[in-house]
């Protein structure tokens, strides 16, 4: 049958990227945590509870908890700032 | 006119019937059929926003997608748009990118909302974007195919598909579309566009991370506090409540004259909700919407729904029959989310 209609795609296929994780360090001991809470209720419980466990048992030397603006938003440059001048490493997530 | 060569790949199909079907099996569409896209009704688009098919019109972030001329020309011919309303799209598909929108949290959140559209500017009277009778429900072209194309472009050019990228709990109809014009003809106050920097005579599109329509009812009284304290105790306890949204309240033309001819402007509305819609601590513990037990001083704690009386749109849009008007949460709070509004551009 002869074809009568060219249509087009309305799609965007986004560019795929590398994703780099920071490197890890061999052992917690003596190291700061950035704690980022997401401002979701209990976020912060849970995350100074994870971070009371790695002081106890992994020899984590200190803590230091940051809130977001929102969940909904990436964490601000403050944070970012704070957490790089201060922390060896970082732990973020969003929960309810 | 623009000769540059179209960048989406084209397929070929034997008619229009075949076209249809061929997008529903993509999945390119709202559940609804769409208008098969041709390269002259794509390019009829483009030229009526004056815009090459690569330019970009809003990047989204965290999606890395550069959402360009052509794809938003291509799913405005699918949603049924005039090549006239094109620029109108363009515009809030600006606005949707834009930092302060924040496109991620509203467009992925289980809280469900939809991208609301106000269109403001003696273009929304030349396009009859419909600002009065049955303003949220069907029945004007402009309304219901412009925002049903920003709808298609945040489905088919950025990924927010529905149970994906899309993780909306409830939804609501007005994914569908979401698009009113204010009723500037007979509106006793300025214009949202005015109010936010523009001049009269300048078109522009407002667009605002929104719930659900809620009607309220007052045949009672005639005066401006008589039918704002309605309002204001709907209002009290809606949204996420404790998210501190912005909101949008639309008084329909009943309730526009009574409280005109009180004499109120827009500031006064904004101030009068404002100062009547506090929730105290205590109540919001004791309802599940704050943790915590009830101490005595949260009796006579107080907190705002809004953060500032600026924070509630006033738009004047709805039938001139009847004594109801609307207002409209936004969606989580404004510290995620804050309304935005773009000047639309025309050749």
């Amino acid at each position: 049958m002869e074809r009568q209609i060219r249509v087009f795609d309305p799609t965007i296929t986004p560019k795929e990227q590398a994703l780099r994780y920071a490197p890890r360090p061999t052992s917690l001991r003596g190291k700061k945590v950035g704690l980022v809470e997401n401002t979701k209720y209990n976020s912060d419980k849970l995350l100074l509870k994870i971070g009371k466990i790695l002081q106890d048992e992994y020899g984590v030397q200190g803590m230091l908890l940051r809130r977001k603006r929102s969940s909904g938003v990436p964490a601000h440059e403050e944070i970012i700032r704070d957490i790089l001048a201060e922390c060896d490493v970082v732990i973020a997530g969003v929960g309810d | 006119m623009s000769s540059a060569n179209l960048h989406s790949q084209a397929y070929e199909v034997s008619d229009t019937a075949e076209a249809i079907e061929f997008y529903y099996e993509k999945g390119w569409t709202d559940g609804l059929p769409v208008i098969p896209p041709t390269e002259a009704s794509i390019r009829a688009m483009l030229d009526a926003s004056g815009l090459e098919p690569g330019r970009e019109i809003a990047f989204i972030e965290n999606r890395q997608v550069s959402v360009t001329a052509e794809k938003v020309a291509i799913n405005a011919v699918m949603a049924g748009c005039k090549p006239e309303y094109m620029p109108v799209v363009v515009a809030a598909v600006e606005a949707i990118g834009d930092p302060l929108y924040g496109y991620h949290g509203p467009a992925a959140s289980t809280g469900g909302s939809a991208v609301l559209m106000l269109v403001n500017g003696p273009l929304a009277r030349e396009l009859e974007i419909n600002c009065g009778d049955n303003l949220f429900g069907p029945g004007w072209r402009a309304n219901a195919t412009i925002g049903r194309a920003v709808r298609l472009i945040m489905r088919n050019a950025i990924g927010t598909l529905p149970g994906k990228l899309d993780r909306s709990t409830l939804g609501h109809p007005g994914k569908y579309t979401y698009c009113i014009a204010e009723n500037e003809a007979e509106s006793p106050w300025p214009p949202v566009h005015v109010e936010r920097g523009f001049r009269p005579e300048q078109n522009a599109v407002t667009v605002f991370a929104a719930l659900a329509p809620h009607q309220i009812g007052n045949q009672l009284s005639n005066t401006a506090a008589g039918v704002l304290t309605t309002m204001a105790d709907s209002m009290r306890i809606s949204g996420s409540v404790t998210g501190q949204p912005q909101y949008a309240v639309v008084i329909a033309g009943e309730h526009m004259r009574v409280i005109g001819d009180d004499g109120w402007s827009k500031a006064d509305i904004k101030g009068f909700l404002f100062e009547h819609t506090y929730n105290s601590i205590a109540h919001l513990k004791r309802t599940n919407r704050m943790p915590g037990t009830v101490l005595l001083e949260d009796e006579t704690t107080m907190r705002p729904l809004v953060q500032t009386p600026e924070d509630i749109i006033v738009i004047a849009a709805g039938s001139k029959a009847g004594v109801f008007s609307a207002f409209i949460p936004g969606w989580g709070g404004k510290n995620a989310s804050q309304s935005v509004t773009k000047e639309i551009r025309r050749p």
